[in-house]
């Protein structure tokens, strides 16, 4: 099977990829092994949050200031903001509806309520421009009874700190209660497809109502929208007062939207995505890659003239460790690691890893290295790349859809 | 060190492999219309653990579950927990008989055989209001459900009279698994394929012999039996790929889907050896275009829009791309590709009176789809969503393969391969 291009892995750096070239009239095939970690993400992207711990404002002039192995540098920092209005409109095309901009950025919620630097926001989720001016003091922090993926002591508790005036109000309805008969499956995704009729909506909102007496602002878990934020609408016309999402642990129905969305959109242009199969080798001639096998298209290798890898890292198995060595168990590409297992890790989740800014080692045009020499028409995109870090640095997201779109160019200019 | 830990880590299924990120559940289309069921990763990986330590510990929900595969496909570890889920059923049912309804449903080479002998008869009564009534009180299938209809000649008869005969004088040769539906209900569709296959070049011949693949006796318990038909089936297969050298082609995804993966993985009927020479048209096919050892000339005025749906089965086999990419090279095919959500039915689960509302509640999303697309009609791989999709839209539905021997301009296209006309 020939196509102009073929993408491995189906996460936001491949699907960017993978519309921005069906966009320019490209034949794409996304090869995709399962969900990516979008189903992790609450609704932001960050484009660059931390330097050494210390919260950045202003990301478009702190991307200038990092070293020449970070995925930004080799793009070329005057290209990001460029890139990044780009990118913007990217999602809001796929009926992603995100507010911010790359050169100040403004505040997201964790699910634990801590207030972290970002990009962009869906539109309905709570954000935050200045922590000195917050868009209301007395809020209600709706909880839904028996749902437990949200934290509501640390989100109460983290939203305080931040000099919200917190009522935490416990509430459930009729069909909210019907739901906890699964209880260990009560997750923001099954709750997402259940409350959708209006009667529910009406239900929940009758609720807020009756519950958040003198509240400026009401937050809600993002329980609601799985297919586009027209729930969240609905149910802002039937709340009273101002409503917000507030984002909740994974799997995070917000991320699954945007995924879905940007799935759809890249079938709309004609791509194709195979869901479930997996790169599992490539053929090569010199530096050049001919083909990938994949486990279930079996002996038709996709063919191309370019390939991307957008197959994530450890927690997608774009990267692996075994007890020896990290490696890319597609190609075995060069990787940019440290040799000695003790180095890999810190103890304590939350120290900086070493291993977070593992990933192939890459040229400037972000072509993969092998024994030592770049593939020529194979690039590497996403959290796959070495040289950053989407926990502590907060650029994942950020770095996923600008390398896609970096290298979107390279291709079609033939570069 | 290394090996002892990883040996020590390792199951028949991988349910270890598990990370409990909960993507399974976001998918199921069980879990996302009823709380009776506990969801992919309850019933498969974590269940497991349970019922490994005591196999009381099954809980009987399991049955709810479609075998739809939808899961495995998102997994980003690579969990098989259908076949989890599936293991932990069929050990639960042993030593247990199925009911009538459910012997009656699975055997559908059975019922196809007996209908066929009296087909206007059986159309007539299965249709009939009485008669529904009577199956859908005495033997709980659902009065909403139609039965599809029966054809009155067998495709195998209508082969042998009117096409067995030319297909040796082909250069090239494939054998062809037709399935019970295209036998007993749909022989039109085995005909166009050998309509197809013929005008590129290729003889069509059937298996030794060929028995239902049983798909439907394994979603209904009836274990034995299925595994004695998987053995027969097996046993042709072999002989057709191995001694004979031709490729089976089937035009059912479920059937594929069967015979490849779940005869080995749960019958214990191995097909590895023959495994990549079984595959599904559509896929044969696409490769001799790609490769240009054929041709393929559609006719001038052939104009629909039509939408594609991937069946599940088709999905978990990562195939819909061929036939997505072969129909995409009909010029007069406007052809819609529809997000993939389940249609409900898996094969015989929607039949049944107990399942019936929520077989329709999974389907509401694909058919809210279909009506948006605004076509004429929906193409897709599975006979069974074929049923569901037809009863429950009102749109006529179609296989790839009917749907190419339909645009295909015939006497063009054995010209261009080189037969005489
Ligand atoms: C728990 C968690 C929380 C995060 N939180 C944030 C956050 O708050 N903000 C932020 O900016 N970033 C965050 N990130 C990082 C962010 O998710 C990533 O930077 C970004 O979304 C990665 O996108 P990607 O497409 O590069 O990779 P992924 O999302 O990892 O997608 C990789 C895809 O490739 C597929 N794949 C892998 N191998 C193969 C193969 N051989 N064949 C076919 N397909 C293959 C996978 O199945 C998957 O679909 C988080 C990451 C994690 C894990
Ligand atoms: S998707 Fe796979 S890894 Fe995640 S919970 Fe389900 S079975 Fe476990
Ligand atoms: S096979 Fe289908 S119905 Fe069964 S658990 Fe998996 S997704 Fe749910």
């Amino acid at each position: 099977m020939r196509t102009d291009t073929v993408i491995i892995g189906g996460g936001l750096s491949g699907l960017t990829c993978g519309i921005a070239l069906a966009k320019r009239g490209q034949r794409v095939t996304i090869v995709a092994s399962g969900q990516s970690t979008l189903l992790f993400n609450g609704g932001s992207m960050e484009l660059l949050g931390n330097i050494d711990g210390i919260a950045v404002t202003t990301p478009l002039e702190a991307i200038g200031t990092l070293p020449q192995s970070h995925p930004y540098s080799k793009i070329g920092a005057d290209k990001i903001a460029g890139l990044a209005d780009e990118a913007k409109q990217l999602l809001a095309d796929a009926g992603i509806d995100m507010e911010g901009n790359a050169s100040a950025n403004h505040w997201r919620i964790t699910p634990m309520g801590v207030a972290k630097p970002a990009w962009l926001t869906l539109k309905e989720n709570l954000r935050i421009d200045d922590l000195d001016k917050l868009p209301a003091k007395r809020v209600a922090l709706m909880c839904i009874r028996g749902y437990f993926d949200q934290p509501n002591g640390m989100l109460a508790q983290g939203l305080r700190e931040l000099g919200f005036d917190v009522k935490a109000i416990e509430f459930t309805t009729d069909d909210i209660t019907s739901l906890r008969r699964s209880p260990s499956e009560m997750r923001a995704t099954t709750l997402a497809k259940r409350l959708i009729s209006n009667s529910a909506l009406q239900r929940i909102a009758d609720q807020i109502n009756n519950l958040s007496d003198d509240a400026e602002l009401v937050l809600l878990p993002s329980v609601f929208g799985q297919t586009d934020a027209t729930d969240f609408q609905t149910l802002q016309s039937m709340v009273k007062k101002p409503l917000r999402f507030v984002a909740t642990l994974p799997p995070s129905v917000a991320g699954g939207r945007i995924q879905a969305l940007l799935r759809h959109y890249f079938k709309m242009l004609g791509g194709n995505y195979l869901m479930g199969d997996s790169a599992v080798s490539g053929q090569f001639d010199g530096d050049k890659l001919l083909g990938v096998t994949t486990a279930k298209l079996g002996d038709m290798p996709l063919k191309a003239n370019n390939f991307v890898l957008a197959s994530g890292s450890f927690i997608s198995r774009g990267l692996v460790a075994n007890y020896e060595r990290v490696f890319e168990p597609v190609f075995d590409l060069d990787v940019d690691a440290d040799g000695e297992r003790e180095q890999w890790t810190r103890f304590g989740v939350l120290e900086p890893q070493a291993y977070s800014r593992y990933g192939v080692a890459t040229d400037n045009d972000l072509r993969c290295m092998k024994d030592g020499k770049p593939i020529q028409n194979l690039r590497a995109i996403g959290s796959v790349l070495s040289g950053h870090d989407a926990v502590k640095m907060g650029d994942g997201t950020g770095v996923s859809m600008l390398t896609a779109l970096a290298v979107t160019k390279g291709i079609i200019s033939g570069k | 060190m290394a090996e002892r830990m990883q040996l020590c880590n390792i199951s028949d299924n991988n349910f270890e492999q598990c990370t409990k990120c909960s993507i399974c559940t976001t998918v199921c289309p069980v879990a996302a219309v009823t709380t009776d069921y506990p969801g992919p990763k309850q019933a498969g990986p974590d269940g497991e653990r349970y019922r490994l330590k005591d196999h009381a510990y099954y809980d009987k929900a399991l049955k709810l579950c479609l075998n739809c595969k939808r899961c495995e496909v998102a997994c980003p570890s690579g969990v098989n927990i259908a076949d989890i889920i599936q293991h932990a059923r069929m050990k639960a049912g042993e030593g247990q008989r199925a009911s009538l309804r459910d012997t009656m449903l699975a055997n559908t080479d059975l019922l196809g055989m007996v209908a066929n002998l009296v087909a206007p008869v059986a159309n007539a009564t299965l249709g009939l209001a009485p008669t529904k009534l009577v199956m859908d009180s005495v033997m709980a299938i659902d009065k909403h459900r139609t039965f599809p209809a029966y054809s009155r000649t067998k495709f195998t008869t209508w082969f042998k009279r009117h096409a067995a005969k030319e297909q040796d004088a082909y250069p090239n040769h494939v054998s062809y698994f037709h399935g019970c539906y295209v036998n007993y209900n749909f022989p039109k569709l085995g005909q166009d394929l050998v309509k197809l296959m013929n005008a590129v070049g290729y003889g069509v011949h059937l298996l030794d012999k060929e028995q239902c693949c049983g798909v439907a006796l394994i979603a209904n318990g009836l274990y034995k039996q299925a595994k004695r038909q998987a053995r027969t089936n097996a046993d042709s297969i072999r002989k057709s790929v191995k001694d004979d050298h031709l490729t089976v082609l089937t035009t059912s995804s479920s059937c594929t889907f069967n015979l490849r993966d779940e005869y080995p993985s749960l019958l214990g009927v191995d097909t590895s050896d023959v495994r990549d020479g079984i595959m599904i048209a559509t896929r044969f096919i696409y490769n001799l275009v790609d490769e240009e050892k054929i041709k393929l000339i559609f006719k001038q005025d052939f104009k629909k829009r039509m939408a594609y749906h991937t069946a599940c089965h088709m999905q978990r086999m990562g195939w819909q791309l061929y036939s997505i990419e072969l129909l995409r090279r009909i010029p007069g095919l406007d052809l819609q590709v529809l997000e993939q959500e389940c249609c409900g039915i898996s094969g015989t689960y929607g039949f049944k009176k107990e399942n019936y509302e929520r077989s329709q509640a999974i389907g509401s999303i694909l058919f809210k789809h279909i009506e948006d697309a605004k076509v004429e009609a929906v193409i897709t791989d599975c006979e069974t969503c074929k049923w569901q999709i037809e009863m429950s839209t009102g749109l006529p539905v179609e296989n790839p393969i009917s749907v190419l021997a339909d645009a295909l301009d015939v006497e063009a296209t054995r010209r261009a391969n080189g037969l005489q006309i």
